[in-house]
């Protein structure tokens, strides 16, 4: 059985497989790519691609042009970058995850778990969230706005005061409608029946999936990774609740698989689950450790640790906003023009889905070679017949192809992204 | 009325920058999607493909190949399927006026819906009377929402050759730029990173040859690239992207590309001019005594 999954930034097919009346495999499929590595990036002068890489996609654009000025910026010996540029790209960067977030709750999941989309539930903090990264970067959607050296922004006590005030409107709005007056509670919170007493959103999906018989589904192999480290996000990887710290990029490969235009993703030779589960299972968020003890790692932790994310990222980007030293340069121009560098430069940024990882390699400046490892890669691409992939496993024992794509989109999928 | 709102060769760009339009409630009691990336509507995409769902506009976004397919469809076929059947057809970013980001994606030809950058197509040509352009990597959501009201409202719109709406594309990114003085007297020292200076000379602002308005009605309602300190990428035009987009391309110390309009001769002229002279307000930091 074949079904189209589609509102996923494109689409994917998932080809089950059913033995007594349960799903005993499934294929995932992407039917298409734009070929942007090879197509459009080869060849091009290296400043290029912090126009080009945004539009990788439309939803998370603003975490590839910081994998990308990173990356650029690995190909230098020495390179001196101020505080204050650094701190500004992690709060854009965080204003696009949080609007990724709301946008899932609302248009994927809600959908999902029995109600109807709320569309203006979505858009609202969505809005909101645009607006702060536009206040720093120019516009949100496809600015390009970090450059090899800091940003291309000079930022006004004035913006700050606006920044704080986009933030505290959308926390509000999170204690409105997601978890009625508890927002920055989630973050030390260390059991889910405390959440579940309150009112919300959050509560009554959570709540509901437990009602179903869900709460245990979409389980896979309890094995987490996180590579891009900021001042919130820790660098690592958990096997269930046992944390490593040291994880070379050296040892991510990737492999081109039967199906269509993902290509499947490994650390050291296994699969690894990113995204919000895995970042708070590195971080060791006391409320998401709950939830994973009592229903490991399935779309019930899933889905609360991306909510909880949301909650996390507004609180601790207003603390972030508040280090800043307005003194301090946007921009220091590098010693050496670009157009001068040979050399590869890797780097890893946490996007909303998980980690995004960018490798590029120049010639006098000169793109030869630029791959992109998305987190959508790592979640939902397929594996081996002996090795399946993190949401081909999950998927398994469900009873339908609903619940399969309940599972499927627990994951957060980008379409474009994956097959970039 | 009734919108199918269908992706080509995209980056879904468009779909998320309309959904910053800030009177999303408002629009949605005036329209409806039968199909659309994300919001959910009465009928599946397969539903969508595969038949002929009465609607009145049809919205593309994304660049148009006759090998790419969605739900299985090549998406020259569902053009064709709806194309006849609609009021107006809109063109929904670069990608799909133009051919765009993704025009060198495949070997095939990947373009606009009635342009293959600057070259007219044949393929739809029979619908251009009836098509509406929107460009922009992404599109500003007012322009998109305003057009479709247009529509709705049967008011007369006048069209530049690319049929695109003179009412925000007969300006350029330029007009309310709030660097606009550097410009006007020729100061060329920008550096990255201040809130003086101007990007034209140097850093390769496109923004006076480059149709739009958003330095007129602002991004996100509070800003703007070239506000913020970035240069404009012409992102609306049919040669987006060009290369080397940070450094302005130069014949013999002059801009390679000059203001829309203006002969080389005046504006030699009026350079001159303006560098005989200096301006120490316009050669100081902003917030200097």
């Amino acid at each position: 059985m074949i079904k189209l999954i589609e509102k996923i930034e494109g689409e994917a097919k998932l080809h089950f497989r059913f033995d007594n009346a349960k799903i005993s495999h499934v294929d995932i499929e992407f039917m298409s790519t734009r070929n942007i590595s090879e197509k459009i990036l080869q060849g091009k002068p290296a400043l290029d691609a912090l126009v080009i890489n945004p539009r990788v996609c439309g939803i998370c654009g603003h975490a590839h042009l910081l994998a990308t000025v990173q990356a650029l910026e690995e190909c230098y010996d020495t390179l001196e970058l101020s505080p204050k540029a650094q701190t500004l790209r992690e709060i854009t960067l965080n204003f696009e995850l949080i609007q990724n977030h709301f946008k899932w709750i609302y248009l994927t999941i809600f959908p999902l778990l029995g109600e109807k989309q709320h569309i203006l539930k979505a858009t609202y903090p969505s809005q909101i969230m645009s607006q702060a990264i536009a206040t720093v970067a120019g516009q949100y959607p496809h600015n390009s706005y970090a450059l090899v050296g800091g940003v291309v922004s000079e930022v006004t006590h004035m913006d700050i005061i606006k920044l704080h005030h986009y933030l505290d409107e959308t926390i509000q709005f999170f204690e409105t409608h997601l978890v009625r007056g508890f927002s920055e509670e989630l973050l030390v919170c260390n059991d889910i029946s405390n959440l579940l007493n309150k009112e919300g959103d959050l509560p009554s999906l959570l709540k509901r999936m437990i009602q179903q018989g869900w709460e245990e589904y979409g389980k896979s192999y309890d094995q987490f990774i996180a590579f891009g480290e900021n001042s919130y996000f820790q660098r690592g990887k958990s096997n269930k609740t046992r944390r490593t710290e040291s994880i070379p990029l050296k040892y991510v490969e990737e492999q081109l698989t039967t199906d269509g235009y993902a290509k499947s993703v490994t650390y050291k030779g296994k699969h690894y689950e990113v995204g919000p589960l895995a970042r708070a299972m590195i971080n060791k968020t006391p409320l998401i450790k709950d939830a994973h003890r009592r229903y490991g790692d399935s779309i019930f932790s899933r889905i609360l640790a991306r909510a909880c994310e949301t909650a996390q990222l507004l609180i601790h980007t207003k603390k972030l906003i508040d280090t800043l030293d307005l003194s301090q340069p946007s921009y220091i121009q590098p010693h050496t023009p670009i157009e001068e560098i040979t050399a590869t430069g890797e780097s890893a940024v946490e996007a909303a889905r998980g980690s995004l990882i960018h490798k590029v390699t120049l010639k006098q400046g000169i793109i030869q070679h630029y791959d992109i490892i998305t987190p959508t890669q790592w979640n939902l691409s397929g594996g081996t017949p002996k090795q399946l992939g993190v949401s081909q496993k999950a998927m398994i024992g469900m009873e339908s192809a609903e619940m399969a794509e309940l599972v499927f989109k627990s994951f957060d999928v980008c379409s474009v992204c994956t097959t970039h | 009325m009734r919108i199918l709102w269908l992706s080509g060769v995209a980056c879904n760009g468009n779909t998320h920058s309309f959904l910053n339009y800030p009177f999303m409630e408002q629009f949605l009691k005036d329209f409806t999607f039968i199909s659309h990336p994300i919001i959910d509507s009465e009928y599946t995409l397969e539903e969508v493909v595969q038949q002929t769902i009465p609607c009145d506009i049809l919205l593309v976004e994304g660049a148009i190949n006759a090998h790419f397919t969605r739900a299985d469809v090549p998406i020259t076929q569902i053009i064709l399927n709806y194309a006849p059947i609609v009021q107006k057809i809109v063109t929904v970013g670069t990608c799909a006026t133009f051919g765009g980001m993704f025009h060198q994606s495949y070997a095939e030809p990947t373009t606009g819906l009635h342009f293959d950058q600057k070259m007219p197509t044949d393929t739809f040509a029979a619908f251009k009377a009836k098509t509406l352009s929107i460009s922009g990597c992404p599109i500003h959501p007012e322009v998109l929402v305003n057009t479709l009201y247009s529509i709705k409202n049967r008011m007369p719109m006048t069209l530049d050759h690319y049929l695109r709406p003179k009412a925000y594309f007969a300006y350029t990114v330029h007009n309310g730029c709030v660097r606009n003085e550097y410009f006007e007297y020729k100061i060329d020292n920008h550096q990255f990173g201040n809130l003086e200076g101007c990007m034209f000379y140097e850093h390769g602002c496109q923004a006076p040859f480059t149709h739009g308005s958003c330095n007129k009605i602002l991004w996100n309602e509070v800003n703007s690239k070239t506000r913020a300190g970035q240069p404009c990428m012409g992102c609306t035009e049919p040669t987006f992207p060009k290369t080397n987009l940070y450094a302005t391309k130069k014949n013999m110390g002059i801009p390679q590309h000059l203001p829309l309009g203006v002969a080389k001769r005046t504006y030699l002229t009026l350079a001159g001019v303006s560098k005989a002279f200096t301006i120490d307000r316009l050669e100081k930091g902003l917030f200097d005594d």
